[in-house]
């Protein structure tokens, strides 16, 4: 008997378990058909739960990128009082810029966002906006944490009527994120243990339907792990099917409803626009399903092989 | 158990022996046995019929010295390798390098006769072009080269038979083993069949064939080994030899 050499006899034995994955998928394609399926309806469901996770992270992150805390003035307040406050706060650890609003500037904006509901402010005869302070913050300290010790630097100033600031609108919202990430996490989970029983079970329909093969390549000297490795390049063709499928789906999803679904994500996500999946999210996606779809055909072979 | 022989021991002992059974007993159920207390060796080059009524042991035996099972009791030493003892990983390779034909043919249906005959190429790693050029060979030797590209159920039992004798004997295998062979066939394919083992036989492999054809035992006058209710009843050799 020849000894081929190692290298040669790698790529023999590669390309007979790509011909042979690929057979297998041919053979039986409605089994095959049902795990892509599977596959690609998990991963859109779980998909779209990360894409809100995504687009919602990213609100967060660019809303922590301007943070910014407003301290409104105590009526009676003049010019050069506030002035020195503004001064004062200047010197505040933490804060980088302190923008000084009259109250009259504060009707102007108010004029300039109301759209057509300034006679509202008229209707109240005296101006009834206070005069305020913005305060950026610098940016090792635009975070839950910075804006608390900003706050408490503050609190207690003379002149300083109320502060306010998006800490614990920044903090539910957070909480609302994480809750939904850990929902998709669980989902995930759940779906990915549902998908894992389907497909090793259509598989193992696979296995049963190549038994004869199964054995006369067991007759002629094949190791279970011979046999083994074409069933499982065919669970990760079929996962990365069912991955692309669920990528392309999400697309189109994605594509179809953003316009009808325009006003309440302003809601959710603000002015900004939500994104979709970068390029290596989407092969993230199709990994993950060749990842279940190795997983599932191990599942399904564990034990069926035999001498 | 009685006490074990290594591999070694079986390779340091008689070299000409590739097959040697020492008080082999197979039960499947307790109580009632397949095979029993049976002893022989079979020595390099050899030719040996193995006959017997129908439940004798024929296939139990064959299964043991191609591994397919372990045995309840004895030693089996295969090609120097202690079959009974061996660990599973262990098997596969001892495989390689023994052919096996079955009654019933057992190819792929929904393979080509030279994708049926390539697969023990395929299983130890042989490159493409080299396992194209063998499969031809053999395919040529057993005479169904120009059908390599049709499919087996295309083909008459005997065709069939032959494709199976070239999967077996592609590797050139130091063992063949065959159970009954020309069981399917008529007594004119029947010969052919046992003509091309037999010119396995001629070229240096062994050779164990499972048989209670009459016809074939008369005509090949070979050493045979004749099972009775899973019991090695007698050890005929061949015409001329010194037993």
């Amino acid at each position: 008997m020849s000894d081929p050499r190692p290298l040669r006899a790698l790529s023999a034995r590669a390309l007979y378990f790509g011909r042979t994955a690929l057979r297998g998928l041919r053979a039986s394609p409605l089994t095959s058909m049902v795990a892509v399926l599977t596959i690609a309806v998990t991963l859109v469901l779980s998909g779209a739960f990360a894409l809100v996770v995504k687009n919602m992270q990213g609100l967060l992150e660019r809303i922590g990128e301007d943070v910014t805390v407003t301290a409104y003035l105590a009526d009676g307040l003049g010019d050069q009082e506030r002035a020195a406050l503004a001064a004062r706060v200047q010197t505040v650890e933490g804060v980088q810029e302190v923008v000084s609003v009259s109250k009259d500037e504060a009707r102007r904006r108010f004029e300039r966002a109301g759209q057509g509901r300034a006679d509202l402010l008229q209707a109240l005869g005296e101006n009834p906006l206070p005069a305020s302070l913005e305060i950026s913050l610098a940016p090792d300290r635009r975070n839950a944490e910075g804006v608390r010790i900003v706050v408490e630097s503050l609190q207690g100033l003379p002149g300083i009527a109320e502060l306010a600031n998006a800490q614990d609108w920044v903090q539910g919202y957070a909480g609302v994120l994480s809750l939904l990430r850990a929902v998709g996490v669980g989902l995930g989970i759940v779906l990915a243990l549902a998908t894992l029983l389907i497909v090793s079970n259509t598989i193992r329909l696979a296995v049963y339907a190549r038994r004869d093969e199964i054995e006369i390549l067991t007759l002629v000297g094949a190791s279970r792990t011979f046999v083994a490795i074409p069933f499982l390049l065919e669970g990760a063709l079929q996962g990365a099917l069912g991955g692309a499928l669920a990528v392309g789906g999400l697309a189109g999803l994605y594509r179809l409803a953003l316009p009808s679904l325009a006003s309440a994500l302003t809601l959710v996500f603000g002015d900004t626009p939500p994104a979709f999946f970068a390029p290596s999210e989407m092969l993230v996606l199709v990994a993950i399903g060749a990842l279940l779809g190795v997983v599932s055909s191990a599942a399904s072979l564990a034990g069926g092989l035999r001498q | 158990m009685r006490a074990g022989l290594g591999d070694a021991e079986a390779a340091g002992g008689r070299d000409a022996a590739l097959v040697r059974l020492y008080h082999v007993s197979k039960s499947y159920l307790a109580g009632t046995w397949a095979l029993h207390d049976i002893t022989l060796e079979i020595g390099k080059g050899e030719f040996v019929f193995l006959t017997g009524p129908s439940g004798a042991g024929k296939t139990s035996l064959l299964r043991l010295i191609f591994a397919a099972e372990r045995p309840s009791d004895g030693q089996i030493l295969i090609l120097g390798r202690n079959v009974g003892r061996a660990r599973e990983s262990a098997i596969p390779p001892l495989r390689r390098r023994i052919g096996v034909v079955f009654q019933d043919f057992k190819l792929l249906p929904r393979r080509t006769v030279e994708e049926n005959v390539k697969l023990a190429l395929d299983v130890v790693g042989t490159p493409a072009r080299e396992a194209r050029a063998r499969t031809f060979a053999i395919l040529k030797q057993v005479g169904l080269q120009h059908r390599r590209h049709h499919h087996p159920l295309s083909l008459s039992g005997g065709e069939q038979q032959r494709v199976a004798i070239a999967r077996a004997l592609v590797n050139e295998p130091e063992l063949l083993l065959a159970d009954e062979p020309t069981g399917n066939l008529d007594p004119e394919m029947a010969l052919e069949i046992l003509e091309l083992i037999s010119g396995a036989a001629a070229r240096g492999t062994t050779v164990l064939v499972a048989t209670h054809d009459q016809t074939i035992l008369r005509r090949y006058r070979r050493r045979t080994l004749r099972l009775e209710g899973g019991r090695l009843v007698e050890d005929t050799p061949a015409p001329g030899t010194q037993p």
